[in-house]
């Protein structure tokens, strides 16, 4: 009984690394490949550099313009993630509280909404708002925002639905007793007790914005408003086979996100939890 | 006198509440739905033409689209392939993270890091790997099916789309079936264990019909997400080599805003569209149902 | 971002006008001044604007332009080059914002094509003494100055080749299918496995190899006619055969690297094994050297691409280069800003700072014979040397829509490649592509 604990247990952790191992070695051959010169990734990716060269990295900086084009992407994912969870938290509020017929439609199509490819909204979006009403280069970055909104409202909504139902109404009638205005009520005493939910909201926003490449591929269509996904592809098509300068703009679209992760891995993970229960 | 100013009190909470969702919604998803369903039924060769009525043109066009059913189908061969991976490799890697193993939080950490990062990037590290990494293993090994490039061949194109989404989308479903493991009550395992259930039984009799609710968020998501793969699709094998690679997703763009034919590319889209309200609809309902009878 | 077809317009004009909106805000924002100094009413100063295709050169070009000014006191130059990156026009972007673009630098085939009302007429020009490379309209009218010409051909390792052969190795002595096939074999005999490395990108197959044939008739034009108007009967036709011919000879199991699965994402692959030797051959052009010299201490050089038995075939005996960025003056421009644009163009083929900038500054090959200067990239000195000797035909891809051509034909002759399709199944494909868009 014993022996054969050990046994499973063994092969358990073997199992584990193994895992371990296919979800790290293609970070691991990055990093590796980002010091080395052309002629060294393409005859030998899985050799160690030989020296620690940083050289490309401070290039591709340049050449990616980074700065500006990570702070298009910042700029991008904080004020939608921030505007979704805030005007998100606000409806579903009002949905669940004011189960008017009209409210319970709205939500029944919120919900229905979310099997809806984007792929069947993007030509419409960019022929109404571009050719259309031109607003796609008037206000890029602005557009990009509000259609994040739009498209992030429905599973948003969803979530805090769910979790506002959960919380009793006991404690509103009060404070409506002492005098409070809904918003009043909402602000003070709503808000804070949604904060566990709305943190995994943000985490699921934030991920998916930061990384989302084909919608902003359509809305942005100058250099200076570029995000990171979108800078990445010019990027790629500019340098094409040539890896001493690819591998280093990978690995810098990257790292932000990773650093991210590496700070609030327990709070993300916990978030994604949270979010699939609910 | 007083009602009605209670209502307009009503009214401009509804507006403050509800108004910002309600527009930016509005704006981005059911007017871009309508108004594309209204394009499908009219001539649009460029949007500065007038609109003019075509009955079902774009739809016929649609349907003789040969290579739009021909993505179609590989895009229906992807989901099955990645619905069906993407959740066993989850629930496995769920499976060996909760069964007590001390280094389990840091295997968890590790196992979600792909989920942070976009399919286009994904699409050209792994791009790399396929094209450059392989090879030069493969090269150096004498392991001769490692030495061309996986993406020449259309079957192991595809099937590198199949094994990066399930590298990088099967963290996120563990997560999701780690919230469900340890939510299975434990007097009820302790229980099989005692009528003599070995681990297997155990596993299939006790644990996986209590899954269920996850099955369906997890069987729905990664649904979803191989409906509408584009961004990996176009980064690590454009639809090559020859095409053959190319998802729907990929053909809707392509025949919309590279072929300019956005009258086909909306019906086509349309068309996409049923097709997975279709799917994902059975499945929530059939899977709920299962949920009601375990 | 995407790459829009050319001809639609919309996204064009609705990135247009978002443009102009964005420029005259940022117009408004800081002085006029750089307005007024680009439409040179103010002194007696001519001012013009000059576009640069090639953003890789853009600081060679701005010290060149500075020179030229040192020289030209009454001249000021605006050098405007592409961004990196930055897939929109410059010069639709400038004339957007209501400036007149004075001398922009486009390919030949949207100089002849898409911009084919912007070009005025070159014909009169004295360096047209000193080049055969000048872009004409269709109506035969010189319309640009051939800015930088390269070339492509079959790429080999000097090295490797001259082991197998026993010595001195003549490229140009490869003038028939059989006289290369019998290299290829002495190339495996001397321990080489695979002599051909061949690369299968779209726009190589497609945009280079397959637009070989436009070059059977002296000008090119003559059959893409043929072919445009559908007349063109690809199958019994023996120089489109012939191309697709040695086509199977480098794409196939015995000589290439990559024959049992040929259309892979090969490139680096392909220049890595002829750069070190492994492989000796790869079809690409003169700017394959950047990949090839990834590995150190070899010497490199082209033969002609053989097309059929007949040693004397032109086909067989030269090599393909041209010119691949063409300057055009704007018709639009006033005369006076006409003539500083002329001006700058002598300096660039007679000025000796100016000779210096195309070739040793920006290792550019001349389009003019009497640029006394060489580049030193191998590749490039095989390109000048054969302009010299006579030895190059027309640069083919020049006459066809080449981004049609990798999207819509790059697949199709990937197919072909891979065994997927026949080759009467390829002429059909051609065929159709050429009844559906008559360009």
């Amino acid at each position: 009984m014993r022996n054969q604990r050990i046994i499973s247990s063994t092969f358990l952790y073997l199992l584990s690394i193994i895992a371990l191992v296919a979800f790290i070695f293609p970070f691991v051959l990055l990093i590796i490949n980002s010091f080395k010169s052309n002629g060294e990734i393409l005859t030998s990716p899985f050799a160690l550099p030989e020296k620690l060269d940083f050289s490309q990295f401070i290039e591709v900086y340049n050449l990616m313009n980074f700065g500006v084009t990570f702070t298009n992407s910042f700029i991008v994912t904080t004020l939608s993630t921030f505007f979704i969870v805030f005007f998100s938290a606000m409806a579903a509020y009002h949905l669940v509280r004011r189960p008017s017929k009209f409210n319970k439609f709205f939500f029944t199509v919120l919900v229905a909404s979310m099997v809806i490819p984007f792929q069947s909204l993007m030509i419409p979006l960019i022929y109404i708002y571009g050719a259309k009403l031109q607003l796609i280069d008037a206000i890029p970055i602005p557009l990009l925002i509000i259609f994040y909104l739009g498209f992030g409202s429905a599973l948003s909504v969803f979530m805090f639905h769910g979790f506002i139902k959960a919380i009793p109404i006991e404690v509103e009638e009060a404070a409506k007793i002492d005098g409070c205005s809904t918003l009043q009520t909402f602000f003070l005493i709503v808000f804070p007790m949604l904060k566990p939910i709305a943190v995994t909201i943000s985490i699921l926003n934030v991920l998916w914005i930061w990384n989302d490449y084909l919608l902003p591929s359509l809305v942005l269509n100058h250099p200076d408003v570029y995000t990171m996904p979108v800078q990445m592809k010019v990027f790629n098509g500019t340098y094409m086979n040539n890896w001493e300068l690819l591998i280093p703009a990978i690995l810098l679209t990257v790292i932000p996100i990773l650093v991210m992760y590496i700070i609030g891995q327990r709070s993300i993970i916990n978030g994604v939890m949270q979010g699939s229960i609910k | 006198m007083m009602k009605k100013r209670k209502n307009l009190g009503d009214i401009g909470n509804s507006a403050l509440f509800l108004g910002p969702t309600l527009l930016f919604f509005s704006m981005t998803v059911l007017l871009p739905f309508a108004y594309g369903l209204f394009l499908t039924f009219n001539k649009m060769d460029t949007p500065a033409d007038p609109v003019q009525f075509a009955g079902l043109l774009n739809y016929i066009s649609a349907i003789n689209d040969q290579e739009f059913w021909k993505s179609m189908w590989l895009t229906v061969r992807f989901v099955v392939a990645t619905v069906f991976f993407v959740n066993l490799v989850g629930f496995g890697l769920a499976y060996l993270v909760t069964s007590g193993l001390r280094i389990q939080n840091t295997l968890r950490t590790a196992y979600f890091t792909p989920n942070l990062i976009g399919g286009l990037v994904l699409g050209y590290i792994w791009q790399f790997i396929f094209v450059q990494s392989l090879p030069a293993l493969g090269t150096k090994l004498g392991i001769s099916w490692l030495e061309l490039g996986w993406l020449g061949d259309p079957t192991m194109a595809f099937w590198s789309l199949v094994i990066v989404t399930i590298w990088q989308t099967s963290g996120y479903m563990m997560i999701i079936f780690i919230a469900g493991l340890i939510s299975v009550p434990k007097e009820l395992i302790e229980a099989a264990k005692i009528d003599g259930a070995g681990p297997l039984k155990r596993l299939l009799n006790v644990t996986l019909p209590l899954m269920v609710p996850s099955f369906v968020v997890t069987v729905f998501l990664s649904l979803k997400n191989a409906f509408m793969v584009y961004d990996l699709n176009f980064a690590l094998t454009a639809g090559g080599p020859y095409g053959t690679t190319k998802m729907v997703s990929m053909h809707v763009v392509n025949k919309a805003f590279i072929e300019s034919n956005y009258g086909t590319g909306q019906a086509e889209a349309i068309i996409l569209f049923i097709i997975v309200a279709i799917v994902t609809g059975v499945q929530v309902y059939t899977s709920k149902k299962m949920e009601v009878q375990a | 971002m995407f790459h829009f077809k050319s001809n639609t317009g919309f996204f064009k004009k609705t990135a247009i006008v978002g443009i102009v909106t964005a420029l005259s805000l940022s117009l408004a924002a800081c002085s006029g001044d750089s307005d007024q100094s680009a439409s040179g009413s103010k002194d007696s100063k001519i001012s013009i604007i000059v576009t640069n295709g090639k953003g890789e050169i853009d600081a060679q070009f701005k010290q060149t332009a500075k020179d030229f000014m040192a020289e030209n006191k009454d001249i000021n130059v605006q050098v405007e080059s592409v961004a990196v990156g930055d897939p929109m026009n410059v010069f639709d972007k400038l004339t957007a914002s209501g400036k007149t673009v004075t001398m922009a630098m486009f390919s030949p085939f949207d100089a002849t094509h898409k911009y084919k009302e912007v070009g005025m007429d070159l014909s009169g020009e004295k360096w047209n003494e000193e080049t055969n490379d000048a872009i004409k309209s269709e109506d035969g009218t010189i319309i640009g100055f051939p800015f930088a010409i390269e070339g492509m051909g079959l790429v080999y390792n000097k090295q490797v080749v001259e082991k197998a052969v026993g010595g001195e190795f003549d490229p140009y002595s490869i003038n028939t299918q059989d006289k290369f096939k019998e290299l290829l074999d002495k190339i495996k005999s001397s321990g080489v496995e695979y002599p051909v490395a061949y690369q299968t990108e779209a726009w190589s197959v497609s945009n280079h190899y397959s637009s070989l044939f436009l070059n059977q008739s002296e000008d090119p034009n003559t059959v893409l006619k043929e072919v445009t108007d559908g007349k063109f009967d690809y199958m019994k036709n023996d120089v489109w055969n012939g191309y697709y011919n040695t086509m199977d000879i480098l794409a196939s199991e015995e000589y290439n690297k990559f024959g049992k699965r040929p259309t892979g994402q090969y490139y680096d692959a392909a220049h890595v094994a002829v750069g070190n030797g492994d492989s000796a051959i790869l079809f690409n052009g003169n700017w394959a050297f950047d990949s090839l010299k990834a590995l150190e201490g070899s010497d490199f050089g082209f033969m002609p691409v053989p097309v059929d038995n007949d040693p004397e075939n032109p086909l067989n005996n030269k090599i393909i280069a041209g010119p691949t960025q063409a300057l055009v003056i704007n018709k639009k421009a006033t005369e006076e800003q006409q003539d500083a644009a002329k001006k700058f163009l002598d300096w660039l083929v007679y000025g000796e700072a100016g000779q210096d900038f195309i070739v040793n500054k920006s290792q550019i090959i001349s389009a003019f014979k009497n640029n006394p200067n060489k580049v030193t990239n191998p590749l490039g000195i095989a390109i000048s040397d054969a302009l010299v000797e006579n030895k190059t035909l027309p640069f083919s891809t020049n006459y066809i829509n080449t981004g049609d051509w990798t999207t819509i034909l790059g697949p199709e002759v990937q197919k072909y490649i891979a065994k997927q399709s026949s080759r009467a199944d390829l002429a059909k494909a051609f065929e159709n592509y050429y009844k559906s868009n008559k360009e």
